[in-house]
This record gives C-alpha cells, sequence and structure tokens, in this order.
C-alpha cells in the first residue's frame, strides 16, 4: 500500500480532497494528489518557512538577555524571557509544520525519513558526550579528591544521600519504562491502536513517578549545589539527567496524543522511534549516577 | 667545624609522582595524629614535624593551623 492510499485510509476527508479513493488508482487522480503525484521522486522539496530565522532571533535574544540578566542589567530578565517564548512559539509551530507535512500532506516518503532518524541518532550521540562529560567531571573530582578538601571524599561535612533508600527505589523505574515503551512499539507494529496508547500511558506514568521521586529527593537533599565539589558535580549530573527524563516524558507524551490521534502507523511512525530511541538513552544513563554517584561516591 | 647535614623527606612509595603536594598533606596529618594519640612530648611523632616541615610550604602549615584551630580543617584528623 503506498503512503498516500495510507493516508486516504487514515483521514477520510483527504478522500474528499483529492478524490479517488482507495480503489481509484493514483495516477488516474494525479492531478488532484498534488504534490506527491506531481514529482517523480520521492523527496521532500520544503516550501519556505520563517521559523529558522525565528528561531535565530530567539536564541540571540535569549544570550544576550541571559548575559544582561546574569549581570543585573535593566530589561535583562525581560529580554531573556522574550527570546525563551520566541524559541518556545518557534519549536511549537516548526514542529507543527513538520507533522502537517509528514502526516497529512504525506511528503515524509521512505527516503525522507532516513534524514529526521539519522538525526536523532547524531543528536542521541550529542547527549551522551554532553552527559559524559559531567561523569568525567565528577570521576576526576572524587578519584583523587585534592588537597583543599582534605584529600577525602565525600568532602568533610558534606551530607549525602544513603543511596539504598531514594535512589535505589528510583533507579529501576525508569528501565521499566523502557520496557513500557517497548510494549508500546510493538502494539503500533501489531496495529493495536488502543494498546498503544495504554502502553505509553504507562510509558509516561512511570516517567512521572521518577520525576516526583528526584523532586523529593531533591528536597530533602542534605546539600545542595553550592556545597564544594560535591555539590557541584552531584547536581550538574544528576540534575541534567533529570532535565532530559523531563524531555524525553514531554516527547512520549506528544506520541500518546499522535497516537490517541491515529497519527502513527504500523509503517510509519518515526517520531515515536525517536521518541523511543531518546527514552531508552535517558533510562540506560540512570544506572552510571546510580552507581558511580549515589553508590560509589556516597559512601 | 661540623658539617652541616641537609636532608628531606625520604621517598615513599605512596606518593610516587613529581608532584608531592599530597605527600606533604599526609605527613601533616599523620603529625597531628600521632600527637593526638602519644601527646606532645614524646619523640616518635619528630619525624612526621621533620617531614612535613620540609615537603609543605610554608604558607599551606600557617593555613592548615588556623583551619584546625577553627575547626574547618577538612582532612581526616
Amino acid at each position: 500500500m503506498s503512503l498516500a492510499c495510507q493516508i486516504e485510509g487514515k483521514f477520510p476527508f483527504f478522500t474528499t480532497l483529492g478524490g479517488g479513493g482507495l480503489k481509484g488508482g493514483l495516477h488516474t487522480t494525479g492531478a488532484k494528489w498534488f504534490m506527491i503525484e506531481s514529482q517523480r521522486h520521492s523527496y521532500h522539496l520544503v516550501d519556505p518557512s520563517p521559523w529558522p530565522i525565528s528561531g535565530s532571533l530567539g536564541a540571540l535574544a535569549t544570550t544576550v538577555g541571559g548575559v544582561m540578566y546574569m549581570h543585573s542589567f535593566q530589561g535583562g530578565a525581560t529580554l531573556l524571557s522574550l527570546g525563551l517564548i520566541f524559541i518556545l512559539y518557534t519549536m511549537l509551530v516548526w514542529w507543527r509544520d513538520v507533522l502537517r507535512e509528514s502526516t497529512l500532506e504525506g511528503h515524509h516518503t521512505k527516503a525522507v525519513q532516513l534524514g529526521p532518524r539519522y538525526g536523532s541518532i547524531l543528536f542521541i550521540v550529542s547527549e551522551v558526550m554532553f552527559l559524559f562529560a559531567f561523569f568525567w567531571a565528577s570521576s576526576h573530582s572524587s578519584l583523587a579528591p585534592t588537597v583543599e578538601i582534605g584529600g577525602i571524599w565525600p568532602p568533610k561535612g558534606i551530607g549525602v544521600l544513603d543511596p539504598w533508600e531514594i535512589p535505589f527505589l528510583n533507579t529501576p523505574i525508569l528501565p521499566s519504562s523502557g520496557a513500557a515503551v517497548t510494549w508500546a512499539h510493538h502494539a503500533i507494529l501489531a496495529k493495536k491502536e488502543k494498546r498503544a496508547v495504554l502502553a505509553l500511558v504507562a510509558t509516561v506514568s512511570l516517567a512521572l513517578v521518577s520525576t516526583g521521586f528526584q523532586g523529593m529527593e531533591y528536597y530533602q537533599a542534605p546539600s545542595n549545589i553550592s556545597d564544594s565539589i560535591y555539590g557541584s558535580t552531584f547536581f550538574l549530573a544528576t540534575g541534567f539527567h533529570g532535565f532530559h527524563v523531563i524531555i524525553g516524558t514531554l516527547f512520549l507524551i506528544i506520541c500518546g496524543i499522535r497516537q490517541y490521534l491515529g497519527h502513527l502507523t504500523k509503517e510509519h511512525h518515526v517520531g515515536f522511534e525517536a521518541a523511543a530511541w531518546y527514552w531508552h538513552f535517558v533510562d540506560v544513563v540512570r544506572l552510571f549516577p546510580f552507581v558511580s554517584i549515589y553508590w560509589w561516591g556516597g559512601i | 667545624m661540623a658539617e652541616i647535614e641537609l636532608k628531606t623527606a625520604p621517598a615513599d612509595f605512596r606518593f610516587p609522582t613529581t608532584n608531592q603536594t599530597r605527600h606533604c598533606f599526609t605527613r601533616y596529618i599523620e603529625y597531628h595524629k600521632c600527637v593526638a594519640a602519644k601527646g606532645e612530648e614524646t619523640p616518635d611523632c619528630h619525624k612526621f614535624a621533620k617531614y612535613y616541615r620540609s615537603l609543605c610550604p610554608g604558607e599551606w602549615v600557617e593555613k592548615w593551623n588556623e583551619q584546625r584551630a577553627n575547626g574547618t580543617f577538612p582532612g581526616p584528623l
């Protein structure tokens, strides 16, 4: 079944838009199937879009506003907020356009899908490097503690969390959520739409429980990010991991909504796959802070 | 006229690197642990004092002495 047919089957209003119908034969209705049928290649030639420049302006305002805010310049907070709102708005409309182009207009052929797939993988690779730097910092500081902190780790007077309490409780939750997202993937491949939504609800619920525990842990923590190199490395690594969990959760929520709306099919669900890869990256990475920062570094 | 004998701390295999910061710090701690266990009077602790005084810069020792007086010394005493 061709992509255009899939779309027609999935979205009845397209039948009226494009004519033809499932049995119509695409080449007979070629003229009505605008871009898909009028081109003789499977690549997506994108329309001009204002979002790259609006995103760049948002990034500029965020950077300048951030520097101004941190140096207590007048209007710094305003410019920073404006820049962040601009970026968030750009993300929203840009992704909205991508969803329209892929799901509703059918531009994402198998060849086009390779782009976001490679893009997602390279993005995750860069994220691995990003978090690797924080574990490096933590290991650098704790394997040979300097004379300035007394040559001991954790430094004297720094209260550390018991790794066998909330941290240990929280560690299996993310891999469980990773198992649930695999369940959702199998449900999509088996065309069990409702079950896939259910599996994604389970995935997201486990993610929210994990973030809740992390919040509780931070709330009760005996030290903060200003407490010596221990606090700096601990909260930098665990905090950025937690931030990634939140991003992954939002990504999965979007996939759940799209699955509920019938956007994801057995043959075409790149967005879901990217979310699942990202989620496995986040859940596997949780094991490293547990072993090296909470457990080894806290005893 | 007697020769003046110049001596530094002996090589310690716990600290094989050129940078002897940790050696100095450890000897400082060993001296104060020794004094705490055996008292100021015994000659047993003299060797540790000689080691850390020959290894450590004066300012470091002054700083650590102040920290010990204030109860803010970070080392494992």
